[in-house]
């Protein structure tokens, strides 16, 4: 029976470090998040607003100042630039080369997904950053110190599609909360408290 | 076997070979490992993605909302009629809490736990979302058109409560006044009618007096439980905690009454009398003081012990005030005579700018009663009242009834149409409490059915369907800077006085004492009033601050009543009077006159039907309702119409038990003799002195006998930034139970139902312990507020086995919910007994009801301790508010929910390591003690002895021994 026992476990060993090996890209611990880029209703690229064009994070993220959510800019605010901005640049040119070729008047263009902004039903995006329940973070205290949004968001103004970078599991949490203490943030001390009551109450 | 494994380096190898498990020969450790193999393969290979949400903003952003910040809206309250100021506290669109508006000049900053559970009315899908007519959901129009016709023609009544909304008053008057035959009709299921009608006999003018318990130094109550029910208790705690500064304007207060009520328990000097027996004391007060006043008065003999009371009160003239919470106008009249002869008038009775809060008239009300009776009326408009409940009036012989209702109850199942109402917070209105203070009231939301308010439903009628906003708008816009009284929740307007005529006492008599014998009384609870709030599950489970008990009415006893007929607590009584019976639980409430047995009214309505699955749903549960299928029972019946008192009740012991659901089983603060340690007879938890010795030394009732012993460790700890810290002024507290509610609501306590109260399994993070000190039924209830102590040397923190409660850097007692493995250790090692532990997922699946819940507050799973943050989430919020200019919140910023809400201000917290803070100053009291101080745990919370302007009762009651 102690063989048969043996063996299994053996191989069940075996199979764990296979797959661990196999998989090692998408190994994680249970609720590690990082590398989730979920699809978005929109195809929105951060890399062209925030890195390209160099839009301010909190132009639309505005929240991240004044409340505990950085928040999704509403339509509105997309609205500001894209009620005049309707398609790329080069979609412009193309209709206004077509038209002058067919000697008409160039109509005006519209992007499949900027179209989708002017349908009058709000968008429904899938949250990418997500902390459980009995966690607390707020951004203002984060941002007032003035931490980069890069610090737990990763290179956004580089991904097309957002994705996941950090784990923002606690103990990364505390580790920063730690250094800080030590490095302060951006050249100035901060006091980073690490109470449980700081994100849990 | 050896049951014990020995150490690797002693394996015996006759122990490894052997096979100890089952008979597939696995043993113990080779399925452990088995096991751990299987779980670490699932982890590694079975890593799906948590689902994570949807996140839709706004299409257009309002300007003012930021998504996470809370708003807060200036408002009034509409949890009575008094017409509190409140601030309405709304997170992304939706008011998740209920607060006082500290400038409003009646309430001052309070707000009752009635007022403040108002909030779960709004999220209460059992709420009629549209019109009905003939039981058919209909729509406004059909609505109209069904009423419209009955109004032209016949006889129409429109039967109201007091309507403290000059808007709506002045519709329905329009209303009444426009057509052929009709009147309108109000009353109070809590009636004060006697004492305007007092005053139209005393003064000419059917007034309300505005009652100025803040200018009054000598206050004898006469059944008018003014702290907890009678007509305005925030407005009335408010003033009268401004005698209880123990300064030089320290009030003395007196109370005559036959239950045991939370004004009598604040008194102090507290007597029990037969309800009988309240014309006839009024009367001898009247003749004493009509004889130093030099009036005539032909007083009965007797009533020299009233004689200490007739000093004080004559000596304070001009500074006094009698009030009675009688029914009958021949002692009201009396109490007017006896508040003229003090001088009272004008100055704490303002008869000039009287109160509106009871409007109602018990004899427009019985003439309407004959009317009905008579088949005369054609059509009845009930709004907002529920008279079939309350056995106001016969409505079923009405021709036609429609009813204005946000809830179905006995008078809608009578009715043929019903107006689905608008919740109070979702439209505007406005309020005049007292004269000349008008109240704006904002909408929090948008209605959620298709529901009109009073005033839209009475102008409709009228022809001219208008908003609310419109009407109140149009109301006040020339009174006062509407924007700004809006903003401010309350403006102030001219008002001429009332024209009063000169004092006219001809017709004051006294009046003989009333039958004896055995009598019912019928009393309001503080939390439920006169049970229009029966429906609110935060309510039904606020224990009454006197008889602790939760969830039911029952039939209170004295305990030498109770000792007399046999009853012990639980024991199931039979009362009976007018005629009909009910059966109820007895309660021994000491404190109580003996010729009385006192039952709750508001009790036994349809509305409590819904509380069937309340509380967590285990194989062992029982059930919250009573055996008819309702909490509690009503005592309408045996009570004769408009009346609380019952002569010739009689009590029987049925045989059979139904045990109450109390939150305090302990109730005397002598410890009992066989257990009391030399020097220990009283437990030291209030602590009490009279104001005369406080006068001689501010520390005589601070316990000396055991100062905590020297710490053996050196101070580790020394908290070099805030920390924070609690004053609870015992003199100041009433016991009322706002902060109780305010908890509640702010820091989303479950309710559990009244099984799991029985199984003292309770959440409420804050509770009131209520003491009496004496013997039998002479004896003094005191209230203290108790909550989690934050204490520096915590018993829990040592005891948890994975460091779930530690302290802070700012010196609080820190729970990490998701570190809590529930092993209750520091539940069991708490002296204060403040932490509760969730047996269960307490029900969340009313997903209306769910838009109550805080959402900066955890929502708690099974199996984890919880207990008071000193609201950590507001030290949170205003903190970072403040940290972002650089600086930290000033004094007085940051309030605890149940400082917030309290209508006396008993509760301070602050910085203590700030030497000018408000809460280090009330610590630096001499006054101040700690509970339980002997253990040497060091609270963060201070408590200030209660002090009473009476005798010194022979040491019995400050201190040991």
């Amino acid at each position: 029976m102690k063989s048969i026992l043996t063996y299994a476990l053996s191989a069940g060993i075996a199979l764990v470090v296979l797959s661990m090996a196999v998989n090692a890209d998408r190994y994680r611990l249970p609720g590690d998040q990082r590398g989730y880029e979920p699809d978005q209703p929109i195809a929105f690229s951060h890399r062209l607003h925030a890195g390209e064009l160099g839009v301010d994070c909190q132009y639309c993220h505005s929240g991240a100042e004044r409340s505990r959510h950085a928040g999704i800019p509403a339509v509105s605010t997309c609205l500001n630039c894209h009620k005049f901005i309707k398609d790329t640049w080069g979609a412009v040119q193309a209709e206004d080369k077509a038209a002058a070729e067919e000697k008409r008047a160039p109509k005006p263009v519209e992007s499949t997904e900027i179209a989708k902004l002017l349908k009058g039903e709000p968008i429904v995006w899938n949250q990418v950053h997500k902390l459980p329940d009995f966690a607390y973070f707020d951004h203002r205290p984060h941002v007032a110190a003035g931490v980069a949004c890069q610090k737990c968001h990763g290179p956004v103004e580089t991904m097309e599609k957002v994705r996941q970078v950090e784990s923002l599991s606690m103990g990364w949490c505390v580790n920063c909360h730690r250094d800080v203490n030590e490095e302060g943030v951006a050249g100035k001390p901060v006091h980073a408290s690490t109470d449980c009551t700081t994100c849990h109450y | 076997m050896n049951p014990y494994r020995k150490s690797p380096g002693g394996l015996d190898p006759s122990d490894v070979d052997e096979p100890d498990g089952g008979p597939d020969g696995i043993d113990r450790r080779d399925f452990l490992k088995a096991a751990g193999f299987t779980a670490l393969a699932a982890s590694a290979v079975g890593c799906e993605r948590i689902p994570t949400p949807k996140a839709a903003p706004f299409l257009i952003a309002p300007e003012e909302l930021v998504p996470g910040r809370a708003l807060r809206y200036a408002s009034v309250c509409s949890g009575c009629e008094a017409g509190c100021g409140a601030l309405v506290k709304a997170v992304d669109g939706r008011p998740i809490k209920m607060e006082g508006l500290p400038e409003h000049p009646l309430s001052r900053g309070g707000l009752c736990a009635m007022g403040q559970a108002t909030l779960l009315g709004l999220y209460d899908s059992h709420r009629l979302q549209a019109p009905t007519i003939g039981g058919e959901t209909a729509d406004w129009a059909a609505v109209d058109a069904a009423v419209k016709p009955r109004l032209a023609g016949g006889k129409v009544r429109i039967l109201t409560r007091s309507l403290v909304s000059p808007t709506a008053r002045a519709l329905a008057e329009g209303l009444v006044g426009s057509l052929a035959d009709a009147r309108l009709v109000v009353y109070d299921p809590l009636s004060c009618s006697a004492i305007p009608e007092a005053h139209e006999r005393t003064h000419g003018a059917r007034v309300l007096p505005r009652y100025r318990f803040d200018k009054a130094r000598v206050v004898v109550g006469f059944g008018a439980d003014f702290l907890g029910t009678w007509i305005s208790p925030v407005e009335h705690a408010a003033g009268y905690s401004v005698g209880r500064r123990l300064d030089e304007n320290a009030v003395w207060h007196a109370q005559f009454e036959s239950t045991a009520s939370l004004t009598g328990s604040n008194a102090d000097e507290r007597r029990r009398i037969a309800p009988g027996e309240v014309g006839l004391k009024l009367s001898q007060l009247a003749g004493k003081i009509a004889a130093r006043a030099g009036a005539t008065f032909d007083a009965p003999a007797g009533g020299d012990d009233l004689d200490p009371i007739v000093e004080r009160l004559w000596n304070a003239r001009g500074k006094s005030l009698v009030v009675c919470g009688d029914r009958d106008v021949e002692a009201q009249v009396l109490v007017n005579f006896i508040n003229q002869h003090l001088g009272n008038y004008g100055e704490t009775l303002d008869v000039a700018s009287p109160s509106f809060q009871k409007q109602g008239d018990d004899r427009a009300l019985e003439e309407l009663r004959r009317e009905l009776d008579a088949g005369e009326v054609d059509l009845l408009v009930v709004a907002g009242v529920n008279p079939v409940y309350d056995r106001a009036l016969p409505v079923e012989k009405a021709g036609y009834v429609v009813c204005v209702a946000q809830r179905a109850d006995e008078t809608t199942a009578l009715a043929h149409l019903i107006c689905a109402e608008s919740n109070e917070f979702e439209s505007w209105a406005d309020a005049e409490p007292a004269a000349g203070i008008v109240g704006i009231r904002q909408p929090a939301m948008n209605p959620r059915g298709r529901t009109r308010s009073l005033i839209e439903i009475l102008s409709a009628w009228r022809g001219e369907a208008k908003t609310s906003l419109e009407l109140v708008k149009e109301r006040w816009k020339d009174a006062f800077p509407w924007a700004e009284a809006v903003e401010r929740g309350f403006a102030e307007v001219k008002r001429d006085p009332v024209a009063v005529k000169e004092f006219d006492g001809s017709g004051v008599k006294p009046i003989a004492a009333g039958p004896e014998g055995f009598a019912l009384v019928g009393y309001a609870k503080v939390g439920l009033g006169d049970g229009r709030h029966a429906y609110n599950p935060w309510l039904q489970e606020l224990p009454d601050p006197v008889s602790k008990a939760t969830w039911d009415n029952y039939a209170c006893l004295s305990v030498a009543t109770a000792a007399r007929l046999g009853v012990t607590e639980g024991d199931v009584v039979r009362v009976e009077a007018g005629g009909a019976a009910v059966e109820l639980p007895a309660m021994v409430q000491p404190g109580q006159h003996d010729d009385v047995v006192a039952v709750a009214i508001g009790y036994g309505q349809r509305s409590t039907e819904r509380f069937a699955d309340v509380g967590p749903q285990w194989f062992e549960r029982n059930p919250t309702l009573g055996p008819d299928g309702l909490i509690g029972a009503d005592v309408g019946p045996l009570l004769p119409p408009g009346l609380l008192v019952a002569a010739d009740a009689k009590v029987t012991k049925t045989g059979r038990r139904r045990d109450l659901a109390s939150t305090q089983t302990h109730h005397n603060i002598a410890v009992p003799e066989h257990l009391a340690p030399p020097g220990g007879a009283v437990r030291p938890c209030v602590l009490e002195t009279t104001l005369q010795q406080y006068r001689e030394d501010p520390a005589s009732g601070v316990e000396k006998a055991h100062l905590p012993d020297p710490d053996l460790f050196p101070p580790d700890h020394p908290y070099e930034g805030r920390k924070w810290a609690m004053a609870i002024d015992l003199t100041r507290c009433t016991g009322c139970s706002a902060c109780v509610v305010a908890c509640q609501a702010e820091n989303n306590v479950p309710v559990v139902g009244r099984d799991e109260v029985q199984r003292r399994r309770e959440m409420h993070w804050m509770r009131i312990d209520r003491y009496y000190r004496g013997e039998g039924d002479e004896v003094t209830t005191s209230h203290q507020p108790m909550l989690c102590q934050h204490c520096e040397n915590a018993p829990c923190e040592s005891v948890c086995p994975v460091l779930a409660t530690v302290h802070t850097e700012e010196g609080l007692n820190a729970q990490a919910y998701n570190r809590c493995v529930g092993t209750r250790y520091c539940a069991n090692n708490c002296p204060y007994k403040v932490r509760r532990f969730n047996w269960f997922d307490y029900p969340h699946d009313d997903p209306v009801e769910n838009l109550v819940l805080n959402p900066n507050v955890t929502v708690r799973s099974r199996g984890v301790m919880e207990k008071c943050t000193f609201c950590v989430q507001r030290i949170q919020e205003e903190t970072i508010q403040a940290k972002k200019e650089g600086k930290l919140p000033a004094d007085g910023v940051i309030k605890t929910a149940c400082q917030q809400s309290c209508p006396t201000q008993a509760i301070v917290f602050g910085d203590g390591n700030d030497p000018e803070s408000a809460v280090s100053k009330a610590l630096a009291d001499p006054r101040r003690y700690y509970a339980l101080e002997e253990l040497n745990v060091r609270p963060s919370v201070g408590y200030l002895t209660l002090v009473r302007d009476r005798a010194p009762d022979g040491g019995e009651g400050s201190s040991h021994g």
